[in-house]
């Protein structure tokens, strides 16, 4: 049981990793609240409900990690700002294209989102979360998941310039952030 | 219908199939008569899509070479007894990247007496505790501090792990010895009437890596974990220990 319950942590490493940067948008960090994660997930084992979605388990106890350095490092007085349009940019090496460069551009509009906005486009649409999965991870009600994720692809479609629809479509919700 | 009457969040849900039956077909409906609504699905369709792809790349990057070891580290000490302390985690020596070797046996005779097994219902009951008696080990167990490597020349290579006092405040030392043979062989003695005593040995057979295999590692803690082993002293604890013992 702990073997396999390891080995399905392992696999899920590069997505704990991807969902890290997006959160913190620093890949030291991103590494080291990856660390932490999973010695919170042995360490708190038992209360993994077999069936459920572990990679759901693993990336609540995650943001919860990095809310906590956040918090601790305010209290500290310590900076946390980590601007970094880039973060979230994949450092793969591969050849610049025209179509990679759009990738970068689509990143790089995901990661000036609100925080509050990323990280459920993150776990949506990126790690196929369901709106419920999605709201148990943050802890808040479905109704917040959803507007939040919409306004995070109204942004993203806007920045990229595909959505016509934007502006007339706004009136539903009288503002934008 | 009109327009106004779906949400940003509706049509959203909708593209995502997260709407009710009911409120799918609605939407549906709409759709077919109203191609700016159906132009709104399409946009949260493709959001989806370009956030997706957008972010594949950082899935493709290989996870750094230190934190996968880190992470294999804490996973392959992890036992069936959630309360053990990772007592390895923190031992840098330790690279146990093999698999399971199906070659773990348990010494029964030769080295020490005492057999443990893979189980924590095993008790560590007192047999045979036999004596350390070669000379070269003695020292080594007497000198060396933990994360050091002493060659012994034809017994081997010993490698000091760590050391701790059992329950009963006895000074312990665990340790590996990677025999001439490429075997291994993973210990535990402790001091006891001014000798030192095996307690717990274990011979991981042949690996190639020159580390001793996991398994016989979790059969390790679960017998340190029986014995109420402490954590592994520090290295001025332990340097302060066995200058007491050479005494």
């Amino acid at each position: 049981m702990a073997d396999e319950f390891g080995q399905q942590m392992v696999a899920l490493l590069p997505n704990l990793r991807r969902f890290a940067i997006s959160l913190c948008r620093s890949r030291d960090i991103a590494d080291d609240l990856v660390q932490t994660t999973c010695e919170k997930a042995l360490a708190n084992h038992s209360s993994y409900k077999p069936g459920t979605r572990m990679d759901a388990w693993l990336f609540r106890i995650l943001r919860n990690s990095w809310i906590d350095r956040v918090r601790r490092n305010r209290t500290e007085g310590h900076a946390v700002e980590i601007d970094d349009a880039n973060a979230l940019i994949g450092q793969d090496g591969q050849t610049v294209t025209e179509a990679r460069l759009t990738l970068d551009e689509t990143a790089k509009s995901i990661a000036a989102l609100p925080d509050d906005q990323r990280e459920v486009l993150l776990l949506v649409c990126v790690e196929s979360l369901s709106y419920r999965e999605a709201s148990e991870v943050l802890d808040v009600p479905i109704g917040t998941v959803m507007s939040r994720l919409a306004r995070a692809r109204k942004k993203i479609s806007e920045d990229m310039g595909i959505d016509a629809e934007v502006k007339r479509s706004n009136d539903k919700e009288g503002f934008r952030t | 219908m009109t327009e106004r009457d779906f949400s940003d969040e509706t049509l959203m849900a909708f593209a995502d199939g997260e709407l009710s039956a009911d409120k799918q077909k609605a939407v549906e409906e709409a759709i077919e008569k109203d191609e700016r609504l159906a132009n709104r699905v399409a946009g949260f369709i493709e959001s989806r899509s370009m956030a997706q792809n957008a972010l594949k790349p950082l899935l493709d990057e290989p996870v750094p070479a230190d934190l996968k070891a880190k992470i294999e580290e804490m996973v392959g000490t992890e036992t069936n007894v959630t309360a053990l302390p990772r007592r390895h985690a923190s031992t840098p020596v330790r690279r146990w990247a093999m698999p399971l070797a199906a070659s773990l046996a348990l010494v029964v005779g030769g080295l020490g007496g005492y057999l443990a097994g893979t189980s924590t219902t095993d008790q560590p009951a007192q047999v045979a505790l036999d004596a350390v008696n070669q000379p070269e080990i003695i020292t080594a167990l007497n000198t060396a501090s933990s994360g050091s490597e002493t060659d012994l020349g034809a017994s081997g290579l010993f490698r000091a792990i760590a050391s701790y006092s059992d329950a009963n405040n006895t000074l312990c030392r665990e340790f590996e010895i990677d025999r001439v043979d490429r075997s291994t062989i993973v210990a535990v003695a402790c001091r006891s009437d001014a000798d030192w005593k095996y307690r717990f040995t274990v011979f991981a057979g042949q690996s190639n890596s020159g580390y001793a295999p996991a398994s016989s590692l979790e059969a390790l803690d679960a017998y340190l974990n029986a014995v109420g082993a402490s954590e592994p002293m520090s290295v001025e604890a332990e340097a302060a220990a066995l200058e007491a013992i050479r005494q």
